[in-house]
């Protein structure tokens, strides 16, 4: 190949101009840098101003449990779908497509779905019979709990890909070779397939998460209105007519970013140590 | 892991049922709700069947929303798909120096929330008045190429060089390689990039939210105005299944065509891996 380099550009610089502005024009200006309105300044008072409305402290700690409850049960679900998968092959092959057909949905979709089997008047009471007011209030109630339903629906259908496509034929052998040599069911998935599924399922397990505490169109549609998660607080500072706030639309999506990029980090480092080890 | 007892193939259905019920469930009552006229609580099942929701998706300028989202998703393909197959190809022959690097920064979209970019980049696309539209693709290209390496990065790996050698060794001119060998023999990895990127505009909300500021009025756009209204359900299915279909079909006709090319090849695929994700297992 005699010019590398220029096959790269196209990539490169459309990812590295667009994140580039984003990190340092978003950093800019949640520092008062880039003020919409008035003269720029150089503080933290955009950051100081969003702890002080109360908003930041809430908005954290239910993007942070939402975004684990959600990895946490698509992570099982996802495992258990892809050892589904290969148990046997008709059951297998059914279920294998109806995962990957939730794949392409999009999240809004996938939302908007979420809502009419779990609303008050959705699917599911009415299947279960409850129409006596008895039926949880899992759109828009206290427990976040379409949200989380709605991230592990279409996450955990990601992960049993990842798992499957890199879990390589060899652990089917290696898991045949054990029981053959007397492992039993639960030995064979700590021992063989849970470290086999280890580095796939770090990688889409942090990438879920990562989604999950981005996202402003789920929580926006099924979550209640207080608290805000970060994306919804942010989007809802970011087009105030208060131009004034718009530096603090940014400091949240600074910290949002910076808790992303932290998961990611941490991410790669599990799976740096794993490959060390193994 | 195949089951050896009665009792693990017991386990091994029933493990099978619920987790496809999981996966089935959410979208039972968008199919219902389509073809529902009416449908009064509590009612477990619509009383009268018919479109009015499809009806009244068109009535809400569902036709134009979707052809919008066309062009989104057509946009981004176009233009991530070829970006990420160069990048790949030269990370994976070209003997980069910063090979590591620059993968990290190609993957680093990933990691940064779309509304982040968007709020970040906004003043920057405002200030040097670039339109929307420019705007736009630019943030949803971006988006989509870290799926696009990616694809095309495994198949490269597995890529062999040696059919391009005979060709050019024979006399073939370099575009004549590229044109009649490269392309063709990645053309199921390049079909699969294709596709992720058509997905990421086609799916996408907020970018198109907040940088089309209304101009761009898509599907997912129209469903999320109509979901977050009360009493639209019909209305919402109707519009979920126009989102959602092409996805589908496209994805079923992608599976299709590779199954024929690899029977052509007489390849024998991994036929788990194959069923769950066609594309990706179609390159190899």
């Amino acid at each position: 190949m005699r010019r590398p380099l220029l096959l790269l550009l196209p990539a490169v610089i459309p990812v590295a101009v667009v994140l580039g502005a984003t990190l340092m024009l978003g950093l800019a200006q949640s520092l008062g840098l880039v003020p919409v309105v008035g003269d720029a300044k150089f503080d933290a008072s955009a950051y100081r101003a969003v702890i002080a409305s109360g908003d930041l402290w809430p908005a954290l700690y239910v993007s942070l449990a939402i975004a684990t409850a959600a990895t946490a049960i698509a992570l099982v679900v996802g495992l258990a779908t892809a050892l589904a998968v290969r148990a046997t092959r008709i059951g297998g092959r059914v279920l294998a497509t109806l995962a990957a057909s939730t794949i392409p949905i999009p999240h809004i979709i996938g939302a908007a779905a979420i809502g009419l089997l779990l609303a008050d008047s959705g699917w599911l009471p009415r299947l279960l019979g409850a129409d006596d007011g008895s039926w949880p209030q899992l759109v828009a109630g206290p427990w976040w709990g379409a949200v989380v339903l709605e991230y592990a629906w279409k996450e955990s259908a990601f992960i049993a890909l990842v798992v499957v496509t890199s879990m390589a034929a060899d652990a089917e052998e290696l898991s045949d070779t054990a029981a053959v040599l007397g492992a039993g069911r639960r030995a064979r998935l700590r021992h063989i397939v849970l470290p086999l599924a280890a580095p796939a399922l770090i990688t889409a397990g942090a990438i879920s998460f990562i989604y999950a505490l981005g996202s402003f169109e789920v929580p926006w549609l099924l979550g209640r209105a207080y608290p805000e998660p970060l994306p919804v607080l942010a989007y809802r500072l970011f087009t105030s007519t208060d131009l004034a706030v718009r530096p603090q639309a940014l400091a949240v999506a600074m910290i949002t970013v910076g808790l992303c990029l932290a998961v990611g980090v941490a991410a790669l480092g599990l799976l740096r140590r794993r490959s060390v080890l193994t | 892991m195949s089951p050896r007892t009665r009792i693990g193939r017991v386990v091994a259905l029933g493990s099978q049922v619920s987790l496809s019920v999981w996966f089935v469930l959410p979208l039972v009552p968008v199919l219902l709700w389509a073809a529902a006229r009416s449908w009064t609580f509590p009612h477990a099942l619509p009383e009268e069947w018919g479109l009015s929701g499809a009806a009244a998706a068109l009535a809400d300028g569902a036709a134009s929303a979707f052809v919008s989202s066309f062009i989104l998703g057509l946009m981004t393909a176009a233009l991530a798909t070829p970006a990420g197959a160069m990048a790949a190809y030269a990370l994976t022959f070209g003997r980069i120096r910063h090979e590591r690097r620059i993968s990290l920064l190609l993957l680093a979209p990933v990691f940064v929330p779309p509304f982040v970019i968007v709020m970040g980049a906004n003043v920057a696309l405002l200030r040097l008045h670039v339109p929307s539209s420019v705007g736009l693709a630019l943030v949803l290209m971006v988006t989509a190429i870290p799926y696009t390496t990616f694809v095309m990065r495994s198949a490269f790996a597995s890529y062999d060089t040696g059919i391009e050698e005979d060709a050019r060794t024979l006399g073939a001119h370099p575009l004549h390689v590229l044109l009649r060998i490269r392309i063709p023999m990645l053309s199921g990895a390049l079909t699969a990039s294709a596709f992720l990127a058509f997905l990421v505009g086609w799916s996408d909300y907020v970018i198109t939210l907040l940088i089309g500021g209304g101009q761009f009025v898509t599907v997912p756009i129209r469903v999320a105005a109509a979901a977050s209204g009360t009493g639209n359900e019909a209305l919402v299915a109707a519009l979920s299944v126009a989102a959602a279909a092409p996805p589908l079909l496209l994805l079923l006709t992608l599976n299709v065509m590779s199954r024929h090319r690899s029977l052509w090849r007489r390849k024998a695929a991994e036929p788990q891996a194959a069923a769950i994700f066609p594309l990706i297992g179609a390159n190899s």
